[in-house]
């Protein structure tokens, strides 16, 4: 009957850890869910909320990425909107001018092959992808001027690509958005 | 105990941990695929159901319609690499006939001494495209925009043929022993210039750039400067521009007169 007694003893202590471990996974299963929430809502992983197309071979004919479209624009709730594209080897526009603390997107894509889309300074690093738009929200801080090089290699002809964010003051660049419907800072 | 088979509902630590598993996996769904999304003003969801299909991801085209239209005509031309690379002996027939008005300025080789583009040899979506762009409106010039107004896409396109099949022929400048200038082999970095020969051949070729070998000085530069300025525009998004806006005058200079001399 001993032998009775310590196989139940044994029985109830395993279950005992078992159920602790099980416990204990769930938390660090529920921790982990948590944290990709927290990363997610509070943009340091920047998850875009949408997946658009558009054809490479065709955005200098139609839709918002025209040539003459591209550059800041000044939304009518006082956001900002950027349009940028990627091309072997510069971004047009070459200098992107925004204001500070102003909430802005930039929409993005690329004419040919995959290259990257980095600001110095702030958390926006991403790629823009032919045939797939970028959409990414972003706020600037402070004014001032930081560089937005092609970080995917693109081509023999990468390390000349980069352009340049030029954040201004809020009030310089809504004088400067009432004098022009697409702003950028290229010289 | 030993009897009792693990993988059943009668075993509760089988219901429990599957049950647990489940609430996880639906809990998180719940909150990825709608909570979140919903959550987030900009994105600007229809309701539940398109909260779902763009946070699992499925495409949709970019309708936005541009809200600024150029005030001057752009390139309409839809570039790739295999744009009129096939080699067909009767479109080029037909464009060596064509070519004979072309002959003037362009020579009856497709090599000239007038400071007009050498042609022979050139990459044949780059012929056409320009023929396009002067048809158009996006590059303008009173001499080939006649030209190429009466021109249809055909006549374009076998012009093109013909002119890719003629052999280059090198200049009386050339030179292969003059030493590239820095700006054709690695570009300025520091100032946003990629090489010039990662596009126009020397190193590697972008679709709808030019074969730039023989071609006159005065002619690059002057294309050069007008990319600079602003007076030409018909390179697809700024893709010239872009460059030529950086480039000292003494770099213009140096590429004209490096690629007159070469083969």
């Amino acid at each position: 009957m001993a032998t009775e007694t310590d196989h139940s003893l044994g029985e109830a202590v395993a279950a005992r850890i078992e159920r602790r471990w099980a416990t204990l996974s769930i938390v660090i299963v529920g921790l982990l869910v948590g944290m990709a929430a927290y990363i997610g809502i509070h943009q340091a992983t920047m998850p875009q909320g949408r997946v658009e197309t558009a054809d490479p071979k065709t955005l200098h004919l139609s839709g918002e990425f025209i040539e003459s479209n591209l550059g800041s624009e000044m939304e009518a709730d006082g956001s900002v909107t950027v349009r940028a594209i990627g091309q072997q080897y510069s971004f047009t526009p070459q200098c992107v001018v925004v204001p500070a603390e102003t909430p802005i997107t930039f929409r993005a894509t690329s004419a040919d092959v995959v290259h990257g889309f980095l600001i110095e300074g702030t958390n926006v690093n991403t790629m823009l992808v032919p045939g797939y738009v970028t959409a990414l929200p972003v706020r600037f801080k402070a004014p001032g001027d930081h560089v937005m090089p092609c970080q995917e290699f693109c081509g023999i002809g990468h390390q000349g690509m980069w352009g340049k964010v030029k954040v201004i003051d809020k009030a310089a660049f809504r004088d400067l958005a009432a004098a022009k419907r697409r702003l950028t800072c290229v010289d | 105990m030993s009897d009792q088979p693990l993988f059943s509902p009668r075993n509760p630590w089988f219901g429990i941990s599957v049950g647990v598993t489940a609430a996880i996996a639906v809990l998180s769904a719940i909150a990825g695929l709608i909570w979140l999304p919903l959550a987030q003003p900009n994105l600007k969801l229809a309701g539940v159901w398109d909260a779902i299909c763009s946070a699992a991801g499925v495409p949709r085209a970019a309708v936005q319609e541009a809200g600024v239209k150029p005030d001057f005509k752009t390139s309409n031309v839809v570039m790739t690499s295999e744009m009129l690379t096939k080699v067909d002996q009767v479109s080029i027939g037909r464009g060596a006939t064509l070519a004979q008005r072309c002959a003037i300025c362009h020579g009856p080789q497709g090599v000239s001494d007038a400071h007009s583009p050498n042609l022979a040899g050139q990459f044949a979506a780059v012929t056409y495209k320009e023929l396009n762009d002067f048809k158009t409106g996006a590059r303008v010039s009173v001499v080939m925009g006649p030209f190429a107004a009466a021109m249809s896409d055909q006549d374009m396109k076998d012009v093109a043929a013909y002119y890719a099949y003629l052999p280059r022929v090198p200049s009386d400048n050339l030179d292969t022993g003059r030493a590239a200038p820095a700006v054709v082999v690695t570009g300025a970095p520091m100032r946003n210039i990629p090489p010039c020969g990662s596009c126009h051949g020397d190193i590697d070729n972008k679709a709808g750039s030019p074969w730039l070998g023989g071609q006159s000085a005065v002619y690059i530069k002057a294309q050069l400067e007008a990319f600079a300025s602003g007076a030409r525009r018909n390179d697809i998004s700024q893709q010239m521009r872009n460059i030529a806006r950086r480039m000292t005058p003494e770099e213009i200079d140096q590429v004209a007169h490096y690629y007159e001399a070469q083969p």
